[in-house]
């Protein structure tokens, strides 16, 4: 259990009466790439930005490399209203870091409706993603005695653009960019922040059948270069299954279903959640 | 006559261009700041105040038995101080108020002008401030010398400022500021530190906003807290919108056009035109103003992206010559 | 002691509910456009320019409804000229765009009367004395308050249960959706600015019957504090601005009281900057949850 890169502990988290994510207990190891997969409106983007720091979860702990960056246990008007389970188990710890600091931790994330920096250059936008690994202060920014670095960023995120094979591209605005090169310039956004685990918020979403294929390397290849672990949330099953090591599958917030491809396959509970069950 | 409003001209242009760009630069990162005039007053107030020659101080505080402050600091130094008090001040207000969103935001600011012009103007800080009486006999641009002209000073001056503000618009810091403007979930996914750097620009646009302040407390040879309300802010604003919202050259545009269309070309509309026996109709005192926010208005309306953009003078061309280049390659 | 604060409560009550009236317009356009209308400040001037010009042709009688009328105008004119060709352009732009038509307003105002502050007409009844305990007032004091809360009565009523109040709270909800839905924006707009308008006709009404002189620039401070009222309340909901009104009308009238005339405005906006600081919305603003 201890070389877990990031286990969530009954991670729940509701708004207001809605209950987002109930219970969700995960684990990813070192070098894997995990997937979670659900329905529409499942939770899954919600247990990414608990990881995040974007949300504070109403109960549950989330750790990174067994160092708690996230806690909470229902509090004030959430006590009345907890609709989740385990309301005991985290009493007094509660964790809440800002999205920034986690990622200086070495967490980084791509956002499944894109989100650039839409006034500035594809290059620009893996260039900020290097500052937050600045030595330089306000004044030796400023009066450009940071030179050495600077170099050493421009030459790393133009670098890192190569490698999605961007570099064409690189004085274009972002926004002007086709869909499927925004989501490749996310995903080296998030590479120049230096991570040891990525979190991809489906990345294929809106690619053709080839480009996801293409994609499924990609992601296989970057895993291997920059030794990542990976956490995707994924709605192609062709690219879950064919990447995955392991995946964990949500249905109304709770997880049903965690395996490996194979046995998730064929895995009744998961069938009826995506085919519809035979209630009726 | 026609010399005196050229220099006035050149130095309000600097002292416009200054603003600007403090108001330019807190607009790309933090949302409207709506209190620039408390951190003029307060730039103006502190450079005015540790000016004033000591043997002046009698005839100037004399309410207030020659006021409290015995010593006075040599220009430049009065001069960088008012922008360092500006900036702590700035340093000391972000610390609550910047956690508030957008609107709530500007409004916040805004009330911190007011209650800093409140807090000048009281009795009680009378022998440092002189209360809601005048400031006056302090060095002003007409009698600040360099190479045995007048003209210079305030050109330099801006100068400076404006090189500085540039630097860092291009530093790491100046990306970090622009990425927050265009999306602060995604900056903060990136790690930027919100609050950090919110606070950092806040401070360095209060800096230049006191600096600002101390050049127009020059320019106009007496201060008084009265006159910095909110419109002086609005002033600023519009300039940065006619300027084109992330261009510091069509700033300095903007506010020469501004400048020289409200106090020079416009002129002639205020006074009373008889050609021949013809009595040129509506000319009379104030139809210059109205004239003037018109044309403000079709500006906002018609030429929405200002008059640059977000483009600089300079890069017009470099971006075609890089576009060549990679072609050639 | 309760008869020395008496006329400064009364006194307070009166302002704010001045206040109120302004707001009202202020929060309004807010919900809608998510725009402070800087230019409000001056329709409320305008409204006493009106007046002013309008009584030394016609019986009162008819002055107080064309002077409404008036201000409506120009307040639907406002609209269509300086926001409506920018409805798609950034809130930056538009904002500047209010700060401009305010500027334009001010300057028009200074040109038509030469600058001169213009003595504004006595209205009868409304400045006859009255006793009320220990403190003699204008009936003006009395018919503020009960007037306002009418209006906004009035006001929420039409927001609830007519056509056009429920297209004004979808568009408020979603601008881009009730267009799809077939609501017709523009028509909700204007009606927003029209009722706003209108509101700030009364207020201005009310407001210079106590302070009798009109200058061009006499609409800055009580829009501003208005505004502040508004965003006190929780900009874009009614009943907070109208509430926030009231409770800035009486502090402001309670600080003079105690003395400290010089820092009244001050006072208004530190305690705007307090509430802020515990209700960052206000105080029954909603909350804005952001997609991610």
């Amino acid at each position: 259990m201890s070389e877990s890169v990031l286990r969530l502990e009954n991670i729940t988290m509701q708004f207001g009466g809605v209950v987002a994510i109930n219970d969700l207990t995960m684990h990813i190891d070192q070098g894997e790439i995990v997937a979670l997969i659900g329905p529409n409106g499942a939770g899954k983007t919600t247990a990414f930005n608990c990881v995040t720091g974007v949300y504070e979860p109403t109960n549950g702990a989330v750790y990174f490399h067994d160092k708690l960056i996230a806690a909470g246990h229902p509090q004030g008007k959430m006590k009345r209203m907890y609709a989740g389970t385990n309301a005991d188990k985290f009493v007094g710890m509660k964790v809440s870091l800002t999205p920034d600091r986690i990622t200086h931790m070495g967490i980084a994330r791509t956002f499944q409706n894109i989100r650039l920096f839409k006034s500035q250059t594809a290059f620009e936008n893996v260039l900020i993603a290097t500052h937050l690994r600045r030595t330089s202060n306000i004044f030796t920014a400023a009066f450009h005695l940071n030179y050495k670095e600077e170099k050493r960023n421009r030459d790393r995120a133009m670098e890192l653009l190569g490698i999605v094979g961007l570099a064409d591209v690189a004085e274009e605005k972002a926004t002007s960019l086709p869909y499927g090169m925004q989501r490749r310039l996310e995903i080296a956004r998030a590479l120049a922040t230096q991570p040891t685990l990525l979190l991809l918020d489906e990345p294929a979403a809106g690619m053709n059948p080839q480009e996801t294929i293409d994609l499924g390397l990609f992601i296989q290849r970057i895993k291997e270069k920059f030794g990542l672990t990976v956490f995707v949330i994924e709605h192609h099953m062709d690219l879950v299954m064919g990447i995955s090591d392991r995946i964990y599958v949500v249905e109304f917030g709770k997880l049903i279903a965690e395996g490996t491809p194979h046995e998730i396959q064929n895995n009744q509970a998961v069938i009826d959640a995506y085919l519809g069950g035979n209630d009726e | 006559m026609r010399k005196m409003s050229k220099l006035r001209l050149g130095v309000c242009l600097t002292v416009v261009a200054l603003l600007y760009f403090g108001a330019w630069y807190a607009e790309k990162s933090m949302g409207a700041n709506l209190g620039q005039a408390g951190f003029m007053l307060v730039g103006a107030y502190v450079y005015a105040v540790f000016t004033i020659p000591l043997k002046k101080h009698a005839a100037v505080y004399q309410y207030y038995n020659g006021g409290i402050i015995q010593f006075e600091l040599p220009l430049i130094v009065a001069l960088l101080l008012a922008g360092i008090v500006a900036a702590l001040l700035a340093a000391l207000i972000g610390l609550p108020v910047l956690r508030l969103k957008s609107d709530y935001l500007a409004i916040a600011t805004l009330g911190f002008a007011e209650i800093i012009r409140a807090v000048v103007q009281w009795d009680s800080l009378g022998p440092i401030t002189n209360g809601s009486n005048l400031l006056k006999t302090y060095p002003t641009f007409n009698n600040t010398k360099i190479f045995g002209t007048t003209v210079l000073f305030p050109f330099i001056v801006s100068g400076v400022c404006i090189a500085l503000i540039l630097l860092i618009i291009n530093s790491t810091y100046g990306r970090a500021f622009k990425a927050i403007r265009d999306d602060e979930v995604a900056a903060e996914a990136m790690g930027v530190n919100l609050f950090h750097h919110k606070e950092l620009s806040f401070v360095i646009s209060c800096f230049f906003a006191g600096i600002g302040g101390a050049l127009l407390a020059m320019f106009q040879g007496t201060v008084q807290a009265n006159s910095f309300k909110s419109a002086m802010t609005y002033d600023v604003l519009l300039m940065v919108v006619i300027g084109g919202m992330g261009s510091v050259s069509g700033s300095v545009i903007a506010s020469f056009l501004y400048i020289a269309c409200s106090e020079w070309w416009l002129r002639f509309l205020d006074n009373p035109l008889t050609i021949g026996s013809f009595n040129v109709p509506l000319l009379r005192s104030g139809f210059r103003m109205v004239v003037f926010s018109a044309v403000i208005m079709v500006v906002v309306l018609f030429f929405r992206r200002g008059i640059m953009g977000d483009k600089e003078l300079w890069n017009i061309g470099m971006r075609r010559q890089k576009a060549g280049r990679r072609a050639r390659k | 002691m309760f008869d020395r604060i008496l006329p400064y409560l009364l006194a307070g009550v009166s302002v704010g509910g001045q206040y109120a009236l302004i707001a009202v317009g202020y929060t309004m356009v807010y919900g809608i456009l998510r725009l402070i209308n800087f230019a409000h400040g001056d329709i409320f001037t305008a409204a006493g320019f009106f007046m002013v010009y309008l009584v030394a042709s016609l019986p009162m009688q008819l002055a107080i409804p064309v002077v409404i009328i008036l201000t409506v105008a120009l307040g639907f004119i406002l609209e269509r000229v300086a926001y409506k060709p920018l409805r798609t352009a950034p809130r930056m732009s538009v904002m500047i765009s209010a700060i401009g038509a305010s500027y334009l307003m001010q300057n028009l105002m200074w040109y038509v009367t030469g600058g001169l502050a213009k003595q504004y007409p006595v209205l009868p009844w409304l400045s006859n004395i009255v006793q009320i305990g220990s403190a003699s007032t204008k009936i003006v004091t009395i018919v503020t308050p009960i007037l306002t809360v009418g209006l906004v009565i009035a006001l929420v009523a039409l927001i609830k249960h007519t056509k056009i109040g429920m297209a004004m709270r979808a568009v408020s909800h979603d601008f881009e959706t009730s267009q799809l839905m077939g609501i017709r924006i523009n028509n909700v707009i204007s009606m927003t600015f029209i009722i706003g308008s209108a509101l700030a006709a009364v207020g201005s009404m009310l407001y210079f019957t106590n302070f009798s002189t009109v200058t061009p620039t006499v609409g800055a401070m009580p829009g501003l504090k208005a505004f502040v009222a508004a965003v006190f309340g929780g900009i874009g909901s009614i009943p907070g601005a109208v509430i926030g009104a009231f409770l800035i009308g009486i502090c402001e009238s309670l600080i003079k009281a105690a003395g400290y005339t010089a820092f009244s405005d001050a006072f208004t906006f530190a305690l705007l900057i307090v509430v802020l600081l515990f209700k960052p919305t206000g105080l029954f603003g909603e909350k804005a949850a952001e997609k991610v």
